[in-house]
């Protein structure tokens, strides 16, 4: 059955069989239906599928921002019942970033809230900026940053929690093609000193394949999954690499099929 | 054209419709009961300025208590207003309308029951600054990034935590708009109220001159009020500048 | 539906408790709303309220002329400072200074000028009506998307078609919103005026009344203004939602 190894209550992140349904104004909407899924210490899970197959949903309830409708959501082997700020922080697609604080005070918002004293916010922050490349524009209001940039400063100020989950909903999705390549490699690097369990959403394959240790292909509406890749390829990863390419074309097919779906027409 | 030409051309221009002026009382084009000249208005600057000075500190002060209390209900009622769904659904037509009837209205009724002194130009200074600022406070909570609420939520922000440092800085340039606003509402409803049932004031005086065919001293009177709030509003907006840097 | 019936019921709970607010005190000052009805109807037969027809009539005839002067006004002076760019950058910030200062300032000027007459309402009706409209068309002309302009004059479009076909159109939301809220402040400025000082008018009337101490009369007065206002604006709120509706 897809979703790794039976339920391990032990892991971070435990979805069984959960579903969310949404009422709009054209009558009700099945947006996730019957995904489980374990996800293991410090493993990289990538949720890949076309737009609108509710990926952000699921995300959205691991984070205990959405309440399943089936099933339940397990974070440390406790059921999720709102936000967990201790186990789980969130980069968000279009970063979220305060616009009336600075970069540093972004990044130490969630200090801040939890009351760590002055001087150690700025430590922690400015330690967490300097391997992002920012040093030096820590007082930089998000407006003066470039794309790329505030995306840094939100991982970085999600990476400030120090959660053992890591939820990212697309966070390169608003980033030029470029700006996309170039945050991808740099996240590899990172994410090997960050150890956490990371759920990763996107719908670039290249992004998946680059990055993840398991793939979860999804369909479309509604989101169920529809296959479960391993990657174990080491790190960094060479994208011309005959396996590689391999997986993409796999992976493709896969995807191609769900997102004409999406899109209205037969595959 | 730079900085420096355009400050020429506003210059020039002015400058060209004193002239222009001057030549039309001159020549009796403009009859000099109506329109004085701008030397008489020159001269009458002086003198009027020494009996419009108390006038004016009076009308300033009614502005200032009538501007305070509008800020606060105003600020105060928009985030009610913007921040829960049912009370925006329920009474927005109703705030809509009432900021759509002339406020003039009721102006006589708050001329009757509190006379012709303070109280009635610093009700009506509120009365007419209280609704722009409400309107304009309650746009900016719904206008607030739902994403932003999120991500605190999502770090563990408390109710009261995601109200002070998020809902609060966010809201915060509505709030500055709508003061800005209100600052020439308030000075305008301050004035009508003079004007219709005052005795002291500047509205009063300037009503008082026209009445008395006084033109050059009414024409000073009115560029030295004119004066007064297009200062007090760019320093507002200066003010509001250096608030804002982050946007 | 639930917040309809909300809506009835703060409208019951506001006139109940004007109502019992009004009714122990001094009925000359405090007007019960149940008695607004009854004055209404007794409104002809009052014998020193002067004839209300003629007065509605002139004042209506006012705000039209106003209006009228006031959007061509606006009209000319939008399109003169948003399409020549250096006459834009001289003369806007003069204007936004002018908007700067409360516009009843004008109005002593206005009547010594005009007299008390039809004509100083009708100006400062236009004094204040113009400006929304003004702004308006300069900020219509600024969110015209530029592509749009390209596309057209790539296609061979000579300037007064693009004007036509692309501009108006695409600014056309935009100035809608300006030409409604520019009749609502026409229409108070002439009340204002007929209120401050005339000799004729619904603002005449009311001054009248308020005058003599006829409260009840004013307050029917008042609320007919009101409900005549708002029905003006909605009226121009109509209007608008067509406009954007076809402009997209």
């Amino acid at each position: 059955m897809p979703g790794g190894p039976t339920t391990d209550t032990a892991a971070p992140i435990v979805l069984e069989a959960i579903g969310k349904r949404y009422e709009t104004a054209s009558g009700a909407v099945q947006a996730v239906e019957s995904v489980s899924l374990t996800v293991r210490a410090e493993e990289f899970v990538t949720l890949l599928g076309p737009s609108g197959c509710g990926k952000s949903t699921v995300l959205g309830m691991i984070a205990g921002l959405v309440r399943p409708d089936a099933g339940r959501v397990l974070v440390a082997g406790v059921p999720c019942a709102g936000p967990n700020p201790e186990q789980v922080a969130l980069v968000f697609q279009d970063g979220g970033l305060f616009p009336w604080r600075t970069a540093l005070d972004n990044v130490t918002f969630g200090l801040e809230l939890r009351g760590v004293p002055a001087a150690k916010r700025r430590e922690i922050g400015l330690g967490l900026l300097e391997p992002m490349g920012l040093r030096g524009f820590e007082r930089k209001y998000p407006r003066e940053l470039s794309g790329g940039m505030r995306q840094r400063v939100a991982i970085a100020r999600a990476l400030a929690l120090d959660t053992p989950i890591l939820l990212m909903d697309e966070p390169f999705g608003a980033l030029d093609e470029q700006t996309r390549l170039l945050m991808g490699e740099w996240l590899v690097g990172i994410r090997r000193r960050a150890r956490k369990a990371v759920v990763f959403v996107t719908h670039s394959l290249h992004e998946a394949i680059a990055l993840s240790d398991r793939i979860v292909v999804m369909t479309a509406r509604p989101g169920r999954i529809k296959d479960v890749v391993d990657v174990t390829l080491p790190f960094p990863r060479d994208l011309n690499a005959p396996e590689v390419t391999d997986l993409r074309a796999k992976l493709w097919e896969q995807v191609r099929e769900e997102s004409l779906k999406a899109m209205g027409t037969r595959p | 054209m730079g900085r420096l030409g355009v400050l020429a051309c506003q210059a020039a221009s002015l400058a060209a419709v004193v002239l222009a002026w001057h030549v039309a009382v001159r020549t009796g084009v403009a009859d000099p009961l109506f329109v004085p000249a701008p030397a008489a208005v020159a001269t009458a600057l002086w003198s009027t300025a020494r009996e419009a000075l108390p006038r004016l500190g009076d009308t300033l002060l009614k502005t200032l208590a009538g501007y305070a209390l509008a800020v606060g209900l105003g600020v105060a009622g928009g985030l009610v207003l913007g921040s829960r769904r049912l009370v925006h659904a329920v009474a927005m037509p109703y705030v809509v309308a009432a900021y759509g009837v002339p406020k003039i209205l009721v102006l006589p009724w708050i001329a009757l029951t509190l006379g012709l002194g303070t109280s009635t130009a610093v009700l009506t200074g509120t009365l007419f600054a209280v609704f722009p600022i409400l309107l304009m406070v309650a746009a900016g909570v719904r206008d607030v990034d739902p994403t932003l609420v999120t991500a605190a939520v999502s770090m563990g922000a408390t109710r009261g935590q995601v109200s002070r440092k998020v809902l609060l800085p966010a809201v915060l340039p509505s709030v500055l708009a709508g003061m800005r606003v209100g600052i020439v509402f308030a000075m305008l409803g301050v004035l009508l109220a003079e004007m219709f049932a005052g005795t002291r004031g500047m509205g009063f005086l300037m009503q008082r001159m026209a009445m008395a065919f006084k033109a050059s001293e009414l024409f000073a009177a009115t560029l030295i009020v004119s004066i007064l709030s297009i200062v007090v509003v760019l320093s507002l907006e200066h003010l509001n500048q250096r608030l804002s840097r982050w946007r | 539906m639930k917040i309809l019936a909300w809506r009835l019921a703060i409208l019951v709970a506001i006139l109940a408790l004007w109502e019992a607010v009004a009714a122990p005190l001094n009925p000359l000052f405090y007007i019960r709303p149940s008695v607004l009805p009854g004055a209404l109807l007794g409104m002809w037969r009052v014998p020193d309220l002067p004839p209300l027809g003629e007065h509605v009539r002139l004042t209506l005839q006012e705000i039209a002329g106003a209006y009228v002067l006031a959007v061509a006004a606006g009209l000319w002076l939008g399109f003169l400072l948003g399409l020549r760019r250096t006459v834009g950058r001289i003369y806007e910030p003069l204007l936004a200074a002018l908007y700067a200062v409360p516009s009843v300032v004008w109005y002593p000027s206005l009547m010594l000028f005009f007299g008390l007459g039809s004509a100083s309402k009708i100006a400062f009706g236009v004094a204040l009506g113009f400006f929304p409209i003004v702004l308006s068309v300069l900020a219509g002309i600024r969110q015209v998307p530029a592509t749009l302009v390209t596309v057209a004059q790539s296609m061979g479009a000579r300037p007064f078609t693009v004007f036509r076909k692309v501009m108006l159109p695409a600014m056309a939301s935009t100035m809608v919103g300006g030409l409604r809220a520019g009749l609502a402040l026409s229409v108070v400025g002439v009340l204002v005026g007929e209120i401050l000082g005339s000799r004729a008018g619904i603002g005449y009337v009311i001054n009248y009344a308020y005058g003599l101490m006829m409260t009840r009369e004013y307050a029917v007065l008042a609320v007919i203004a009101a409900a005549a206002v708002l029905a003006i604006d909605t009226a121009g709120a109509l209007v608008e939602v067509r406009v954007k509706r076809w402009a997209g």
